[in-house]
């Protein structure tokens, strides 16, 4: 199932932090929302989410958002935050999901002992449990080293490969070039641009360059 | 999605909460204290030791036992309750994990009842040291009057379903803990400063203040059951709970959920004033009787059909204005749910009046009046009776025998000082072992791609 945004806007107080974005995520894509500090990204997924006021249309109850560096139930473990999540959703914890993203000799941890770049795998994990047709993680590379950063690129590719929608805000270039398939480029709370590597880049150099161009 | 899930995880986040197992030891001590004090001064009046025994009709249970005891969760409600409920909100606020559970398929009024279930379960742990209290007490061959004991705990469970939707709501409009626990805090006082500023004063003021917490637990220790306290604590606490939800709508602007809140006041006021309004029935659970007239003077009383008022020459503070108060305007208004009570002096000290009528007591049913200084039961009923012309009933004596307990609270202090806080500790650790699991072992054998 896609997710269809058009027209949405938002005022944080008397601020106006998202202006008409529109755009469209596609099942088994990955969409990537790129765009500078304060462009309106986090804004954006959470006022798809539901979780802030906004106008305008989204078209999908269907989905799930995982906020950006948190530590969820901190005092409790891995295993029971994962477990937790699937009980909610009427689902079961496939086990294979901890290993590929390196959470096994996690599982007993509490949530609030994890660093940067383990609570960042536990909150994919929680991401990747529910059974949601569209799934927005808002920077999920941000602390995961090199090798992690690949091995979870890989498993939203096979994510994606199984029809789920996936919209990421990525904050490094070079991450959201190698992850995603589609962009959407925000700029002080506006869409500035969209469409593939190819399509963006035509004619300008890479994706640094349209970044710089355009924002 | 199921409630019981929901619960679950609500009474594992408590078992993780230092705030709820310091809660439970503290609760524990306090409990113990309160018992063996209330138990020795029981002995004490009941002639331990060859002292002299107070008269047996005046041993009561309820108020030398039950209710000293309990008082130490009044303590525990008001000062510890408060900082558990606000955890359970202001942690999943500050760690987000609150932007999870609102996109779960269970709506926030949901989860929030599942967080009312797991904290009336964790306050059915929570007395247990009195539970224990009560054993003792029977174990040494107390009495105990099982309708006034549960008319205690019913009055208990609404004070604290209240303190935590006080605390839940202000978790919810709060941006931290800690503004939430001043917020909570402040509401105590001033519910502390109402009952103080109103005593005595009548109209609205007194109105409202016998609804304070402080107040309406007065009622259940003196085995009052008034079901316009328990439905106005109720429905406070209800719309304490749906406030809380109201704000933890995080999608709704923030003028949304102000429109709601005031949609919730009103409903909550009118709910309130029709309660006060129109329902005036009580019930008398206390063994001795203590908040009735007999039943011959309630009989005598009932056929009085003309208007009726009082008006008190009395300041607040006068500790005659307490005892026609509790002794005999309590009884009375229950007699005669129609009487009106003027107090013209509200508010003054007493100590410097010059009004000649000071002291007095006017009586005015329909077009006749009279003027009395007693404060004293028998006399103000034949007062009544003279001004309506009818005969006093015979009085019947007292039947209540009393019951007197001779005995010290032998190995109760090993209960609550030493085996009390030492079951809370290893309980606590163990639940913090099974949340931190067994060793890691060897991991499972990783899929093939």
């Amino acid at each position: 199932m896609s997710l269809a945004v058009a027209q949405l806007s938002a005022r944080r107080g008397s601020r106006q932090v998202l202006t008409d974005v529109s755009f469209t995520a596609h099942p088994g894509e990955i969409l990537g929302v790129i765009g500078p500090n304060g462009a309106g990204k986090t804004t954006l997924f959470e006022c798809v989410a539901g979780l802030l006021p906004y106008s305008g249309t989204v078209d999908n109850n269907l989905l799930f958002y995982v906020p950006d560096a948190i530590r969820p139930w901190p005092d409790q473990t891995v295993r029971w935050t994962l477990e937790l999540t699937s009980r909610m959703f009427e689902t079961t914890l496939d086990e294979t999901l901890l290993h590929d993203l390196d959470l096994v000799a996690l599982r007993h941890a509490t949530v609030k002992s994890l660093s940067k770049g383990e609570a960042k795998r536990l909150d994919i994990a929680i991401g990747l449990v529910v059974p949601r047709t569209v799934l927005l993680l808002d920077e999920p590379f941000d602390g995961l080293d090199l090798r992690q950063t690949r091995q979870v690129t890989d498993l939203l590719r096979r994510d994606a490969a199984n029809s789920r929608t996936l919209v990421l805000s990525i904050h490094q270039l070079s991450d959201a070039a190698r992850a995603c398939d589609r962009f959407l480029l925000l700029d002080h709370g506006r869409s500035v641009a969209e469409g593939t590597l190819d399509e963006l880049t035509s004619g300008v150099g890479g994706l640094e360059e349209v970044f710089l161009a355009l924002t | 999605m199921r409630l019981r899930d929901l619960v679950r995880k609500e009474i594992a986040e408590l078992a993780a909460s230092r705030a709820f197992w310091l809660l439970l030891l503290i609760v524990g001590l306090l409990t113990g204290q309160s018992f063996i004090t209330a138990m020795n001064a029981y002995a004490e009046a009941s002639g331990i030791g060859g002292g002299p025994a107070a008269l047996a009709q005046g041993l009561s249970p309820l108020d030398g036992i039950l209710t000293p005891t309990l008082g130490a969760y009044d303590l525990a409600i008001t000062l510890l309750l408060p900082f558990v409920v606000i955890r359970l909100i202001a942690s999943e606020k500050s760690s987000d994990a609150l932007k999870l559970m609102l996109q779960w398929p269970a709506s926030i009024e949901r989860q929030i009842a599942a967080k009312v279930l797991a904290l009336t379960a964790a306050w059915i742990v929570s007395l247990l040291p009195f539970f224990i209290a009560l054993a003792l007490w029977r174990g040494y061959g107390g009495h105990l009057h099982p309708a006034e004991l549960l008319n205690l705990l019913a009055g208990y469970t609404l004070r604290f379903l209240l303190t935590a939707a006080i605390a839940m709501a202000a978790a919810s409009l709060m941006s931290g803990a800690a503004n939430a626990a001043i917020v909570v805090l402040a509401f105590t006082i001033g519910t502390w400063a109402l009952d103080f500023i109103a005593a005595g004063r009548g109209g609205l003021l007194q109105t409202l203040a016998s609804f304070t917490p402080t107040a309406t637990l007065r009622g259940f220790e003196r085995g009052l059951l008034r079901i316009d306290v328990v439905l106005v604590m109720l429905i406070l606490s209800i719309f304490g709970f749906a406030i809380a939800a109201n704000w933890l709508h995080l999608g709704r602007s923030i003028k949304a959920r102000t429109a709601g809140t005031a949609v919730l006041s009103i409903l909550a006021t009118l709910a309130i004033g029709l309660v006060v309004m129109l329902v005036r029935f009580s019930f008398d659970i206390s063994e001795n009787r203590r908040n009735s007239f007999s039943v011959s003077d309630e009989r005598a009383l009932s056929t009085i059909n003309d208007e009726f008022t009082i008006t008190v020459f009395l300041s607040s503070e006068d500790p005659r204005m307490m005892d026609f108060e509790n002794n005999v305007l309590l009884k009375l208004r229950r007699s005669m749910p129609d009487v009106t009570v003027i107090y013209p002096l509200a508010g003054r000290s007493g100590l410097f009046e010059n009004d000649a009528r000071y002291g007095t007591i006017e009586y005015r049913l329909g077009t006749k009046s009279t003027m009395s200084r007693s404060t004293t039961e028998e006399i103000v009923l034949d007062t009544i009776y003279d001004l309506a012309g009818i005969h006093a009933p015979a009085r019947e004596g007292a039947s209540y025998p009393g019951y007197p307990l001779a005995k010290k609270p032998t190995g109760a202090q090993w209960v609550f000082y030493l085996l009390w806080p030492v079951i809370v500790v290893v309980m606590w650790r163990s639940t913090r072992r099974s949340a931190g699991g067994p060793p890691a072992g060897p991991p499972p054998a990783r899929r093939q791609p």
